[in-house]
């Protein structure tokens, strides 16, 4: 057989076969045509733990619907602006205040720019900086809780202690507060802002899946295999909390783009002519009276996210559930 | 022995239905159980044990599953045919049932007293304090010390061993005629399992009680069955009294069973080779046509239609029934092909 | 000639903790309490005992998954509770181990492929052609079909997926296979193919085995010399066919008593001897 470069361990033993590996031998004539499981070698069951979780998922329709609507308004954030006949900065009085109609689906604002597309683009905003503090959030929060977890013992004893006292902060103020050193407007500082209070409880969920991870037998073996505990965590504790981390990010979602709403419309976010759905609600609160619309589309806009997020995550727990997993 | 039995099971089927299609858990299983004796229901996991007797009470959730044939005569009345309500009437002051896994059975926010009180309350009717007299005794017979310091503990403050003898006294609180034990022992050390076992043999003469014992352990049907059940992919496929059955084993599986049984007693066991049984149990959702142990049989052949005709279980022997074209002593008499 | 295996009055104590800020040590439980024996090259040491007796315990602290809190393990002459890092790394390659739970032993996430080469890619071993090759031939000898090398653990039973981890537990070609109740967890009809599989493989290449187990029975069709194991304690020691026939201490003739044998004919026989024995063992 061949060597390593190394010297050491040259040679792969030569494998004689066994003899006998079936230990009660057939007679002749042959057995008859044996089941599909018959065949003591192959699989009993062929299916991909994903495939299954997508069929739980499917059956779930409350989720599916979801699913779909979610996508409906990405697709709509992406691809109308590209295709809008109506620059969403174009200041136009004599439409001013328009309720919807069929030139204009969602109305005009009191500058006479279009809602149906200043919509998608807040959209894009929104949604750009809910994902991006979302992933943020993970990336502290798996670190820190993967840590934690996988240390253990005094190490996880100080993590988890000092994460109790950050519990302490109040997100939102704390958002304010870094937004009025660093100054709002800018897309970056949001995320910060928004994620920088926020990753606690991804924090915590991590550890605990960990925790329970290291327990299974397959870690010991990789340990006993001699593996480092770095590969330990890349290969065998971290892929399998990816089912938890999936419904970590849908559920963190609605609180960050709520998050972003709130802050854009005390004035302390994207600044014009950029706009969220968040600034565009604060454009459109002073002329309630007036064109009610102007306020209540994004905030549909907002709630519609939220509540696709929350049935996708609910579909996602349940389809990724381990109880319902086959033995 | 007494003129009819105390329960009668008659082409029992039942089946699952699931999203992958039907699985025919248990397909026309039939046997009697009579006053005063114990049934043993042996069987590998698949073999359909455990879905039988969960099936006799009434306990199989009835969606997925269903009842779809068969008979549960206990006492005169078909049990399959009663509603939830008159159900639960049999179950506990009947016909009793203790569970494999004692850690998962008691409920552990609650303390041994209650949980028993709440047995022996809602079958005989006693006020609280003859109650809680009457579980004191229990709790003794079952060989618990201190009962009446136990009353008050939770489950986690008990072993294992004492945790079943709990669910036994739980049991037979109520005087059952059929007390059925599904694994009862399994979970259990060794030593404690031999003190578990005794008990249910106690237990069983002093009160008259009917047993069912379903088990995948041999040795502990040789310990307490009069009459065997051996069951293979949701069909019996031997039936006889216990002695009987070891002696003189007539099925291919039963006998590959016993000769893959590393052997306690045995000096040569550590050079001999154990009988394994190659492959593995069919898949129920799509059973063969003809005998489900084809595949996996030595004797097996084409001449016989062992893959396309289904033996009927049949009587050898007074008291000994077969499922299968080539039982032991029919081999040996045609001097067929031996395995090598 | 010594013994592959040396293990002298080894000891495991794990802390009881208290305290709700700072969590205190305020008690030990002592797992296995000095426990000393050895083992041959190609020979089988049965070590057998009840749930809590230390027994697993033991099987982890002599591959140091668990460091022994005091006691002496040499291997092959080594003193293993010394080695650390690097060093133990490289022992690794010559005691493996194979799990009780076919079904948290194989991660979910692996195919059968990466879960056999895994030792082979952890200490770098022939390039990745190599390894395939090596796999299939694991495979093959371990009675596991090698074309259903990249489907996922969790598509196979019970005794198809312990003849992955004894795959896996060969790739480094060890001299030691610790076997944590390998087979308690399958089928009767299962056990006996693994039992006979674990012994071909034994005399086929040499190795020496670590078979813990708690069913009498089965300890006795592996081992050459068994050692009875109670509260951490070894209480008895010796050859099999010595200890299972003419056992000497009260404890493993209780053990002994206590096994339900398939026999009805000598069903009477041992519960008068149980009785007997019956104050040995408390509840």
């Amino acid at each position: 057989m061949s060597s390593t470069s190394s010297g050491e361990r040259t040679q792969f033993p030569g494998l004689r076969r066994l003899k006998e590996r079936r230990y009660l031998r057939l007679p002749t004539p042959p057995p008859p045509t044996p089941t599909a499981s018959g065949d003591a070698g192959a699989p009993i069951r062929s299916s991909s733990l994903w495939r299954d979780a997508w069929y739980r998922y499917l059956r779930n329709r409350a989720a599916v619907i979801a699913g779909i609507a979610f996508l409906a308004l990405l697709a709509y954030c992406v691809i109308w602006p590209i295709v809008s006949p109506y620059d969403p900065n174009q200041v136009d009085f004599s439409q001013a205040n328009d309720s919807p109609s069929l030139a204009h689906p969602l109305g005009t604002d009191q500058f006479g720019r279009d809602l149906f597309t200043r919509t998608a683009l807040g959209g894009r905003v929104s949604i750009g900086i809910g994902f991006a503090a979302t992933l943020v959030i993970l990336a502290i929060g798996v670190t820190y809780g993967a840590i934690a977890g996988f240390l253990g013992g005094f190490v996880d004893n100080a993590l988890m202690r000092f994460l109790d006292a950050l519990y302490g902060l109040p997100y939102l103020p704390f958002a304010i507060i870094i937004l009025a050193i660093f100054g709002g407007g800018s897309f970056w500082t949001m995320v910060i802002a928004l994620s920088i209070a926020s990753w606690f409880t991804t924090a915590r969920i991590v550890r605990g899946q960990i925790i329970t991870l290291k327990e299974n037998d397959y870690v010991r073996a990789a340990h006993a295999v001699g593996a480092r505990w770095l590969r330990i965590l890349a290969r065998h504790l971290l892929p399998n909390t990816l089912g938890v981390l999936v419904i970590a990010v849908f559920l963190e979602l609605p609180g960050v783009i709520l998050g972003e709403a709130f802050l854009s419309f005390i004035g302390l976010g994207i600044s014009p002519p950029d706009a969220s759905w968040g600034s565009m609600a604060q454009d459109g609160y002073r002329a309630y009276r007036v064109a009610p619309h102007i306020i209540i589309v994004p905030s549909i806009a907002i709630a519609w996210l939220i509540l696709c997020a929350n049935f996708i995550a609910d579909g996602l727990r349940d389809a990724l559930d381990p109880r319902t997993r086959e033995t | 022995m007494s003129a009819t039995p105390l329960l009668e099971v008659r082409d029992l089927a039942t089946h699952f239905f699931t999203r992958e299609g039907v699985v025919r858990a248990v397909d026309g299983v039939s046997f009697s159980v009579d006053r005063g004796r114990t049934l043993g229901l042996v069987g590998e996991s698949g073999s359909g044990k455990s879905v039988t007797a969960l099936s006799i009470i009434g306990l199989i959730p009835q969606p997925p599953a269903r009842i779809v044939g068969g008979e549960v005569v206990f006492d005169g009345r078909d049990l399959t045919t009663l509603s939830e309500r008159e159900l639960e009437d049999v179950r506990g002051k009947r016909i009793a049932m203790i569970f494999q896994d004692p850690m998962t059975s008691l409920n552990p926010t609650l303390t041994i007293g209650t949980q028993l009180l709440e047995t022996i309350r809602r079958h005989l009717h006693l006020p609280k304090r003859e109650a809680r007299r009457r579980a004191i005794e229990l709790l003794d017979e079952v060989g618990l010390p201190n009962p009446e310091a136990r009353l008050d503990d939770y489950p986690h403050r008990l072993s294992g061993g004492m945790r079943q003898r709990v669910m036994i006294a739980m049991a037979v609180s109520c005087e059952p005629d059929l007390l059925i034990a599904d694994e009862p022992t399994t979970a259990l050390d060794v030593t404690v399992q031999a003190q578990v076992l005794d008990l249910l043999d106690e237990l069983r003469t002093q009160h008259d009680m009917a047993m069912i014992v379903i088990t995948h352990d041999m040795g502990v049907i040789a310990e307490v069955a009069d009459e065997v059940v051996v069951m293979y992919a949701g069909q019996i496929v031997e039936q006889a009294p216990v002695t009987e059955l070891f002696a003189r084993p007539e099925h291919p599986y039963t006998e590959a069973l016993l000769g893959a049984l590393p052997q306690l007693e045995d000096d040569t066991a550590r050079t001999g080779r154990l009988t394994a049984i190659p492959g593995r149990p069919p898949d129920l959702l799509d059973p063969p046509e003809g005998c489900r142990f084809a595949a996996r049989c030595p004797y097996a052949n084409e001449f016989d239609g062992c893959a396309t005709h289904m033996p009927a279980l049949r009587e050898l022997r007074p008291g000994h029934m077969v499922r299968s074209e080539h039982p032991t002593t029919e081999r040996a008499r045609r001097k067929e092909a031996a395995p090598a | 000639m010594t013994a592959l295996l040396e293990v002298r009055d080894l000891v495991k104590r794990f802390p009881v903790k208290r305290g709700l800020i700072v969590e205190r040590t305020v008690d030990y439980v002592e797992a296995v309490a000095g426990v000393s024996f050895d083992i041959e090259a190609g020979k089988t040491l049965g070590l057998v005992g009840e749930s809590g007796s230390g027994k697993s315990t033991t099987g982890f602290c002599v591959l140091q998954l668990l460091r022994p809190t005091s006691g002496s393990v040499r291997f092959d002459g080594q003193e293993l509770t010394e080695l650390e890092g690097e060093e133990l790394r490289r022992v690794r390659r010559d005691a493996q181990i194979v799990f009780q739970d076919p079904y948290s032993s194989l991660d979910p996430r692996m195919t059968v492929g990466n879960i056999v080469s895994e030792p082979l890619v952890v200490h770098k071993v022939g390039s990745r052609r190599d390894r395939q090759v090596r796999v299939r031939e694991l495979l093959d000898v371990v009675g596991f079909d090698p074309t259903y090398v990249n489907r996922y653990p969790h598509e196979f039973s019970g005794g198809q997926r312990q003849r992955i981890g004894i795959a896996r537990a060969l790739a480094l070609s060890p001299r030691l296979i610790v076997c944590d109740e390998p087979v308690s967890a399958l089928d009767v009809s299962i056990q006996a193919q693994i039992i006979n599989l674990l012994k071909d493989l034994q005399r086929e290449f040499n190795l020496a085995y670590l078979f813990i187990a708690h069913d009498l029975a089965v300890v006795r069709s592996v081992s050459d010399r068994i050692a009875v194991m109670h509260r951490g304690h070894i209480v008895e020691t010796g050859p099999a066919n010595e200890v299972y026939e003419r056992p000497k201490e009260d404890y493993t003739k209780a053990l002994l008593a206590a096994v339900p044998v398939p026999d009805p004919a000598r069903m009477r026989e041992r519960k008068s001897e149980r009785r007997r024995l019956r104050d040995v063992v408390a509840t």
